[in-house]
């Protein structure tokens, strides 16, 4: 709770001090600056939440030997598994409902007084913002990090300490970010042998770049649905296929 | 079908790590717990008492043999519908309160809703937690937390209760309090499988016992006949002045002093069997 709280907070710092920076924009549009610095909160701040809290809930419970008296009842381990990644997903979902709210708020405002001082540079009733894109991208992102939750918990179904966990969902959220390069260089190598390695890691490994499709949410840019949809379909794939296999490691663990 | 636990031929090898060589914690044992009896499991720490309990909770595989629960495999959750169980030293959800943590286990027991209430509130009251049931558990003492454990245990109304070390850490009237729950739950026809150090109490409490040692089963049978007259046979009297000593001891050459075996305590075999086997 404690640190659901303080990475709350943080990125609502972070999200208003986009505030501060408006006039340091980088020659941005001052509302597309706010929406990078909110959409980055929601998804680092949450990532590394996903993080911790997984490994923690999940290793927590072995190394305090709770697992063991809830095993011990008419429990599947598939359930436990289960149940764990519905507990720490439900908490990613509720800090990036919340920092959604204060994103949108945010823009809400932003845009409405720069309509007041420019109200010339807008049409009747004209919104800049697309703010129900916004909240499709918001729920895009909570499949993203359940994806970043099932592959800690499946770390954590055969690590001995929450901090190897940890280390390797970092990695991992390191490499999924970065895995586009592999499909792209797999395209350009000769190589069969890297052309396999590439393959095999772009299939083993989700995709997280393909969630950063906020960039013009904040410039009237449309978000289309069918994009969105692609997007929770492959984020429920992926998650239910590394939770799958994450009960089969489960399953052969001593406690 | 009377038996509630039979271990037929279970080992139990564990992987030392960095190296290609095995511990065998449990050796090829064979046991049979029959239905409403109160089994005490006995042995000198390693000696395999805490694998074996979680082979038959199915919390960890055996290497050789089969562990049956009810009839069913250990590894069948269906199994532990009728368990209950007491970890050695406890340790559950520090932020539930007594009553809450009740409801959890019960509602993970398969409890129903209706019943469940009245059952928590029963439950807090026969183990002494009545006042202390809306207490968060990370505040709880040790000999309270073995008691809200012994509660849980007993939540599911379960056939079977396995209860690991159920009086560590928790005084002298406490232990007595628990060890006169496990005899009404025999009592209301459960089986009890109790693992405990406090060996005056488990020669008290239970109907048989099987002493563990190094893995291996070194005996097994009714505390009766365990603790049956021994071959060896000694007998001292305390406070004799020097006249009653000389009168006793005319009273004996006249062969007029009649002599029996003393019976040995279960505390007696168990360290015979220890020592012999560390010997």
């Amino acid at each position: 709770m404690r640190l659901f709280l303080a990475m709350t907070g943080l990125a609502i710092c972070a999200l208003a001090s986009s505030f501060l920076f408006r006039e340091f924009n980088f020659g941005s549009s001052e509302l597309k600056f706010i929406a990078d610095f909110g959409f980055g909160g929601m998804t680092l701040f949450g990532s590394a939440l996903a993080i911790i809290v997984t490994a923690q809930l999940f290793l927590g419970e072995i190394e305090h030997r709770t697992a063991m008296t809830l095993l011990a009842k008419p429990v599947f381990r598939s359930e436990f598994v289960l149940g764990k990644f519905l507990g720490v997903w439900v908490t990613v979902a509720c800090f990036i409902g919340m920092l959604t709210l204060c994103l949108v708020l945010a823009l809400w405002m932003r845009e409405s007084s720069i309509r007041l001082e420019y109200p010339e540079g807008f049409e009747q009733g004209q919104r800049l913002v697309q703010y129900g894109g916004i909240i499709w991208f918001s729920l895009a992102q909570v499949f993203r990090i359940g994806i970043l939750c099932a592959l800690v918990i499946l770390f954590s179904t055969y690590a001995t300490s929450s901090l190897f966990a940890m280390v390797m969902g970092v990695l991992v959220w390191i490499v999924g970010q970065l895995q586009h390069i592999a499909i792209e260089a797999r395209g350009v190598v000769d190589s069969l042998v890297l052309k396999g390695i590439y393959s095999a890691v772009g299939f083993a490994l989700p995709n997280f770049h393909l969630y950063d499709v906020g960039e013009g949410l904040a410039m009237g840019e449309v978000l289309p649905i069918s994009l969105v949809g692609k997007l929770l379909l492959y984020g429920a794939l992926y998650s239910a296929f590394y939770l799958a296999v994450a009960t089969a490691s489960f399953n052969r663990r001593e406690l | 079908m009377s038996v509630a636990i039979s271990i037929s031929g279970v080992s139990k090898d564990f992987r030392i790590p960095g190296s290609k060589r095995r511990l065998r914690a449990v050796d090829n044992l064979c046991l049979e717990i029959e239905k409403q009896t109160v089994f005490g499991l006995l042995g000198p720490n390693g000696s395999g008492k805490s694998t074996t309990i979680k082979m038959a909770l199915g919390l960890i595989r055996p290497s050789q043999g089969n562990c049956q629960i009810l009839g069913k495999s250990s590894l069948d959750p269906a199994a532990r519908m009728g368990i209950g169980y007491l970890p050695e030293a406890p340790y559950f959800q520090r932020f539930l309160t007594g009553r809450e943590l009740l409801t959890y286990f019960g509602k993970l027991s398969g409890v129903p809703k209706s019943e469940l209430g009245g059952r928590v509130v029963r439950l807090l009251s026969r183990v002494g937690l009545e006042d202390a049931g809306d207490r968060r558990v990370g505040g709880y003492s040790k000999g309270m937390l073995q008691r809200i454990g012994l509660a849980q245990a007993m939540v599911g109304n379960p056939e079977l209760l396995i209860l690991d070390e159920p009086t560590a850490g928790v005084d002298p009237i406490g232990a007595a309090d628990i060890a006169s729950i496990i005899r009404e739950l025999r009592d209301e026809g459960k089986t009890v499988l109790l693992c405990s150090h406090l060996l005056s109490q488990v020669e008290t409490i239970c109907d048989r016992a099987a002493i563990m040692v190094k893995g291996k089963l070194a005996i097994e049978g009714a505390v009766e006949s365990l603790t049956a007259a021994s071959e060896s046979s000694s007998a001292r009297i305390d406070g004799l002045t020097t006249d009653a000593r000389k009168r006793l001891e005319a009273f004996a050459k006249e062969g007029q002093l009649k002599m029996s075996t003393h019976r040995r305590s279960l505390e007696e075999l168990f360290l015979e069997l220890s020592k012999g086997a560390s010997d």
